[in-house]
C-alpha cells in the first residue's frame, strides 16, 4: 500500500513528513497502541483467528469507507451508502428468488448501488444540489424502496451458495478428527477480507496513478480552478458518486452474503462508520486531503476498538461514546497541527 | 521612456483575436455591452478600466471560461464558439487568472500539469516526466525554485504566481491573456515578468495585460484598450496618449477636450 502514497513516489523517503503522512503515522500508531493495550487486557485478542475476525468485520466498514474517502475528497459527503446498502442486497435477494443465479445476482445489487451513485451525482451536479441534502434524500429513497420491496421482511432461504461470499475463506485448514466438528487449524483468509485488498489496491492506483484520480484531488482542492483548467469537474464529481454507490452495493452483498439472509433494515448507520473512518485517516471534509490507506487505517481502529472493547466485555453503549470521542480528537489533533 | 518599436509587420499581419460586438447581461445588468477588440501577433495590448468596467468578463470570455450573449469571436480569422476553458486552451489561448487558478493541496507539477496530465503508455500519470518538465520550465522562471513536491498553498506568493505563469507559457501558447500577473509579485519577480512579456511578444505571441499599474501598461504595451462601464472607450496606440489621457478615458470614459494624439501633435 506504501507504493501508492503521494509524494512518495517521486522523492522517496524526506525527513520532513508531509502533514497527510504526519497525520496518517499518529493514526497508526494510534492504532498500534490499542492492539498492544487489547492485547494485554485478553490473551484472545493477540491470536490469528480473532485477528480474521477483526478482518472479517472491518471488511463492510472498509468497503464502504473507499467510496466515502472518493466522495470526501471531492469535497463531498455520500449519507447515503447505509440505505443504498441495504437496498443493493435487497435486489439481490429479489434476484436469487426470482430465478437468477447467485453471481449475476450480485451483480445486479452492485449495479443496483451504482445506479443510486449516479443518480446522487446527477442530482448534486445538474440541479445544483449540496451533496448534505441530494445524499440525505437518497438515503430516505433506498431505505424506503428497501422496505417497500420486500414488506420490512427479511428475505431467507437464499441457498448455500449466497452465503460463500460472506462466510468463505481462502486457504482454510481443516483437520478430520473422526468426530462430529472438524478441528479447524487455520480458518483460512475470509473472502470478504480478500475482496476489500483488491478494492483498495484498484482505490488507491486509481487515486494516485490515474488522471481521473487527480482530478478527483483537485477538484475538490479548488473547483473553480479545476474547472478553469479544463478538468470536467461535474463528470468527475459523478464518477466518485457512482463509485461510492457501488462500494456500497458491493459491501451490502457483502453483509448480507455473511448474514445469508437479506435484511432491509440492515445498514443503518453505516454511513458515519465509514465517515468516521476516512476521517480519522486524515480526510478533510473541506475537500482536497484523503487517502485510501489512512482511511483503512481508521476503519481498523474502529473495528479494533469494537472488537476489543466487545472482548473487554464492554457495552455497544460504550463503545459508541469512545468512538465518538476518537473521532473528535483525530480532527482536533489534525487543527491543532495545522494551526502551527 | 523606452518604447516599444510597433513592428510595421504587426498590422499587416492578420490578426490572431477579434471579438466583434460581445455582449454579456447578468440579469439586467450589462457586464459587457457591444465590446469589439482585436489583438495581432506578438502585440501586448493594455486591457484598463475602473473594477467593475467589464474588463475581467470580457477576458473571461475569450478564455473560455464565460460564454457570452451575443457577439462573435474569430481566432486566427476563423469563428469559434469558445464553450469551455479547454476549447479555448486548445485554439492557444492561454490565461493566467488573477486568482492563479491553483489546486491548493496539490503540488507544483500536478498544477503545471493539471487537465493536461502526460501519461505513460499504460495511460498511468507519469509523475517522473511531470516533475523534471516542471523543474525545466520553473528553471527558466525563477532559477532558485525548491520545494516542487510541496503542496502549492505552502508556496510563497511570487513562486504560485510563477508556477501559473509556467502553466499557461508551457503548452504553445498563441494568445496569452494576464489578468493582473504582477498584483503579488516583488519588485525582482515584477521585472522578471515585464522579461518574459517582452520575450513572448518577440516570439509572436499576442498578449492581453490587465493591469492596474500605469507604469508597467507603458513600459510593457504597445496599445491600450480602456473599458467603462461594460463599453470601450478608447483603443490606442500608446505613442498617442500620455499617462493622464489614460486616466482620464478611465475615469471619466472621455479624453481630455483638448486631446491630440501625443505623437503626431509633436510632429506638426
Amino acid at each position: 500500500m506504501a507504493d501508492f502514497d503521494r509524494g512518495a513516489l517521486v522523492t522517496g523517503w524526506s525527513f520532513k513528513p508531509s502533514s497527510v503522512s504526519f497525520h496518517k503515522l499518529s493514526a497508526l500508531l494510534t492504532l498500534a497502541l490499542l492492539i498492544f493495550a487489547f492485547s494485554f487486557g485478553n490473551d484472545a485478542f493477540f491470536t490469528v483467528n480473532n485477528g480474521l475476525t477483526v478482518l472479517l468485520q472491518t471488511s463492510v466498514i472498509g468497503l464502504l469507507g473507499i467510496g466515502m474517502t472518493l466522495v470526501i475528497i471531492t469535497g463531498g459527503i455520500d449519507l447515503s451508502v447505509g440505505s443504498v446498502l441495504a437496498l443493493s442486497g435487497v435486489m439481490t435477494g429479489l434476484s436469487i428468488k426470482a430465478g437468477v443465479p447467485v453471481a449475476p445476482a450480485m451483480a445486479i445489487g452492485v449495479v443496483t448501488g451504482a445506479v443510486c451513485g449516479l443518480v446522487n451525482g446527477f442530482v448534486i451536479t445538474k440541479m445544483r444540489i449540496t451533496p448534505f441534502v441530494a445524499t440525505l434524500g437518497m438515503m430516505l429513497i433506498a431505505r424506503g424502496l428497501a422496505l417497500q420491496l420486500t414488506g420490512a421482511a427479511p428475505i431467507s432461504r437464499l441457498g448455500e451458495a449466497f452465503g460463500l461470499l460472506g462466510n468463505g475463506s481462502l486457504f482454510r485448514i481443516v483437520e478430520k478428527t473422526g468426530g462430529i466438528f472438524p478441528k479447524v487449524v487455520f480458518a483460512g483468509i475470509p473472502y470478504p477480507a480478500i475482496l476489500l485488498a483488491v478494492a483498495v489496491v484498484g482505490a488507491a492506483y486509481l487515486l494516485n496513478r490515474r488522471q481521473s484520480g487527480r482530478h478527483i484531488y483537485a477538484t475538490g482542492s479548488n473547483e473553480e480552478a479545476a474547472r478553469l483548467s479544463g478538468v470536467l469537474v461535474d463528470r468527475t464529481k459523478i464518477f466518485a458518486y457512482t463509485l461510492s454507490g457501488a462500494m456500497a452495493g458491493l459491501a451490502g452483498n457483502v453483509l448480507m452474503s455473511r448474514l445469508v439472509t437479506v435484511q432491509p433494515n440492515e445498514g443503518v448507520m453505516y454511513e458515519l462508520d465509514a465517515i468516521a473512518a476516512a476521517v480519522i485517516g486524515g480526510a478533510s471534509l473541506m475537500g482536497g486531503v484523503g487517502n485510501i490507506s489512512g482511511t483503512m487505517i481508521g476503519a481498523f481502529i474502529i473495528g479494533v476498538l469494537r472488537n476489543g472493547l466487545n472482548m473487554a466485555g464492554v457495552s455497544a453503549f460504550i463503545q459508541q461514546i469512545v468512538i465518538g470521542v476518537i473521532v473528535i480528537l483525530a480532527v482536533y489533533v489534525d487543527q491543532v497541527r495545522n494551526r502551527r | 521612456m523606452s518604447q516599444p518599436a510597433p513592428a510595421a509587420a504587426q498590422q499587416t499581419a492578420p490578426p490572431l483575436v477579434q471579438m466583434e460586438n460581445i455582449e454579456k447581461h447578468f440579469g439586467g445588468i450589462n457586464a459587457v455591452n457591444g465590446v469589439s477588440l482585436d489583438l495581432y501577433p506578438g502585440e501586448v495590448v493594455g486591457v484598463l478600466g475602473h473594477n467593475g468596467a467589464g474588463k475581467s468578463c470580457l477576458m473571461r470570455i475569450l478564455s473560455g471560461a464565460m460564454i457570452p450573449n451575443e457577439g462573435t469571436i474569430r481566432v486566427r480569422g476563423e469563428v469559434v464558439n469558445l464553450q469551455t476553458p479547454h476549447h479555448a486552451r486548445d485554439l492557444g489561448i492561454e490565461t493566467i487568472y488573477q486568482t492563479l487558478a491553483l489546486a491548493d493541496h496539490l503540488n507544483a507539477p500536478a498544477n503545471l500539469f493539471l487537465g493536461r496530465e502526460l501519461k505513460t503508455r499504460f495511460g498511468n500519470l507519469d509523475d517522473a516526466r511531470m516533475m523534471t518538465e516542471t523543474v525545466r520550465v520553473l528553471k527558466k522562471l525563477n532559477p532558485n525554485f525548491k520545494n516542487l513536491n510541496d503542496p502549492v498553498s505552502s508556496l510563497s506568493g511570487g513562486q504560485r504566481q510563477v508556477i501559473a505563469i509556467a502553466r499557461a507559457i508551457y503548452f504553445n501558447v498563441k494568445i496569452l491573456i494576464m489578468d493582473e500577473p504582477t498584483a503579488a509579485l516583488g519588485p525582482s519577480e515584477t521585472a522578471m515578468v515585464g522579461d518574459l512579456i517582452k520575450q513572448l511578444r518577440k516570439e509572436g505571441i499576442g498578449i492581453f495585460l490587465v493591469c492596474h499599474d500605469m507604469h508597467d501598461v507603458f513600459e510593457l504595451c504597445d496599445r491600450v484598450v480602456v473599458m467603462n462601464k461594460g463599453t470601450c472607450v478608447g483603443s490606442h496606440d500608446i505613442l498617442d496618449v500620455t499617462k493622464d489621457d489614460v486616466l482620464s478615458l478611465i475615469i471619466k470614459g472621455e479624453l481630455p477636450a483638448d486631446w491630440v494624439p501625443r505623437n503626431r501633435g509633436k510632429e506638426q
